[in-house]
């Protein structure tokens, strides 16, 4: 890494998690580390199954871990450490867009007339402005992901988690709020943690790309992404890129392909 | 669907439904005036009229219908609020669901006309029997509408409210009640609908008053135009209360469609 050395902001330390499946206990993570400085955008990438989610969740504060430590340090008191833009989005379908928006600040205590202003803000970051007064079964689901990121932002939490949120949109789409959330990301200067299964969309995020082993997850690998920002489809097109997605397609296939051999159902812890 | 397109083809289907009993009463009319039909069972829908006018001049069908919609709203309430009130229970703790489903169990599919004589003995409060016969039914429906739409909430959208820090009451404000309202309103539908079909029947059996009532004392005299003037009226009755309760539906769920409503649905499309 360069110089200087920004805090660390996500300390994980020999983090396990395991989850019951048929009445067995599956280990989803083993004895995990890692650090994720301040202002990171950290992908994790990982072949299905490899706790990738678990890792995100157990941050999220959803599940516990067996053993361990994930440790989100705070910087300024008075933000959630985390906020989570979800697979399916999981907005609430009776909250109009803008209370959906401001559901994070709302369960705080927040005054409406500030946490509506604070949300509209975040709106229009995304795009969403018109759409404040819509049911969320308006939304196409871009829209819709748009909507579950800006929730997140308006929650402001010290890391943003983002598990696969991009995955179910079309091509286009996906391309278009990817180049949105790194122009919010640049802005805001948040923390990231952010789950795909695509090497492609970890290069075109990422500062680094973190590959997990099958299960149960270990860190396989950690590569820097030394690629300069913006990374438009000229960076997609340079030999650095086509390199880097062949060396982690190599160690990812290996790990696919122990996954497939261990024929295991879909972890949900 | 253009706007256009969908408005054609709810024009369309209101004319469908106007259609169909228009042509029924204009077929009847027909059969009548041509003497097909006995005129002392099957008057013709047009001397109907008269005479249904009539009664509602005289008072009598306004004062038979406020009976019958008096115990239909004590009974409807009766249902409804400790229905959905349990359904709650039910839905939200296991312990209130395997407590209290084996019992339920037994008492539904009891025909609830049946409670009418054993209910008499001890409500002997003038209607209150009747009442409570009428609830019966009507409450389990209720109750298991509203029991499952607690438990069929999406998990990721209750575990996205917890984790944006909804608990206790605001997560139940927030989440768990108004993901349970359209099956809240689905049973309230279905509970409606048995109330009146259950007050109709338990004044046949012991009433004086009321539309039921009037059905069937017109029926052992024979006062065939009587009985079908209270037929009529049961059907608008229930009718316009169903047609309420839709709208009140449509006004406190917005968010939630019909099924098979395709108005808007797709408002925000290809703006992604």
């Amino acid at each position: 890494m360069t110089a200087p050395a920004r805090p660390v902001k996500v300390a994980i330390r020999d983090l396990s998690v395991s989850y019951a499946a048929r009445g067995e206990r599956l280990l989803a993570l083993d004895r995990i580390s890692l650090d994720v400085p301040a202002g990171e955008f950290c992908c994790l990438v990982g072949p299905s199954g490899c706790g990738k989610s678990s890792l995100l969740r157990v941050l999220a504060g959803l599940v516990s871990q067996d053993s361990g430590e994930a440790e989100v340090r705070a910087g300024s008191p008075g933000h959630p450490p985390t906020a989570m833009v979800f697979q399916d989005h999981a907005l609430l379908p009776w909250r109009t867009v803008l209370d959906n928006v401001a559901f994070g600040p709302e369960n705080r205590g927040v005054p409406r007339a500030e946490r509506e202003a604070h949300a509209r803000e975040m709106l229009a970051l995304v795009g969403l402005t018109r759409f404040a007064q819509a049911y969320p079964h308006q939304l196409s689901g871009g829209m819709k992901q748009r909507v579950g990121i800006a929730r997140a932002l308006a929650n402001d939490p010290e890391v943003l988690l983002m598990d696969e949120p991009l995955a179910a949109l079309d091509a286009q789409t996906r391309t278009l709020i990817q180049e949105e959330l790194l122009r919010i990301w640049t802005d805001l200067g948040k923390t990231v943690l952010y789950v795909t299964h695509s090497i492609e969309e970890a290069l075109l995020l990422g500062d680094r790309v973190v590959l997990l082993t099958s299960r149960p997850g270990r860190v396989k690998r950690i590569f820097p992404v030394g690629l300069g920002r913006p990374r438009g489809l000229e960076a997609r097109a340079s030999p650095a890129f086509g390199a880097l997605t062949e060396t982690i397609w190599g160690e990812l296939r290996e790990e696919v392909l122990r996954a497939t051999a261990a024929e295991r159902p879909e972890p949900r812890p | 669907m253009s706007a256009a397109g969908a408005w054609r083809e709810r024009a369309g289907n209101a004319a469908l439904a106007l259609a169909l009993p228009v042509t029924l009463l204009a077929a009847w009319e027909a059969l009548g005036a041509a003497g097909a039909l006995r005129p002392a069972f099957f008057p013709r829908p047009s001397a109907l009229a008269g005479h249904a006018a009539a009664l509602l001049a005289d008072g009598s069908l306004a004062a038979h219908s406020r009976a019958t919609l008096g115990r239909l709203a004590w009974a409807f309430a009766l249902a409804a609020i400790p229905g959905v009130t349990v359904g709650l229970a039910m839905g939200l703790s296991r312990r209130a669901r395997e407590g209290l489903d084996p019992l339920f169990a037994l008492i539904y599919p009891i025909p609830s006309v049946l409670f009418l004589p054993l209910l008499s003995f001890v409500l002997r409060a003038e209607g209150a029997a009747l009442v409570v016969t009428a609830a019966i039914t009507s409450f389990f429906l209720v109750v298991y509408t509203t029991m499952t739409g607690v438990q069929q909430i999406d998990r990721t959208v209750l575990e996205a409210a917890v984790h944006y820090g909804a608990r206790g009451r605001r997560l139940f404000l927030s989440v768990l009640l108004p993901g349970a309202l359209p099956h809240v309103f689905t049973g309230l539908r279905l509970g409606l609908g048995y109330t009146l079909i259950v007050v109709v029947a338990v004044e046949i059996a012991g009433a004086q008053r009321g539309l039921g009532a009037l059905l069937w004392l017109s029926w052992e005299i024979l006062k065939v135009d009587d009985m079908y003037v209270a037929l009529a009226a049961i059907a608008v009755l229930g009718g316009v209360l169903m047609w309420a309760l839709g709208a009140l539906r449509a006004r406190a769920i917005p968010w939630a469609r019909e099924a098979g409503d395709a108005g808007g649905r797709s408002a925000g499309r290809g703006a992604a």
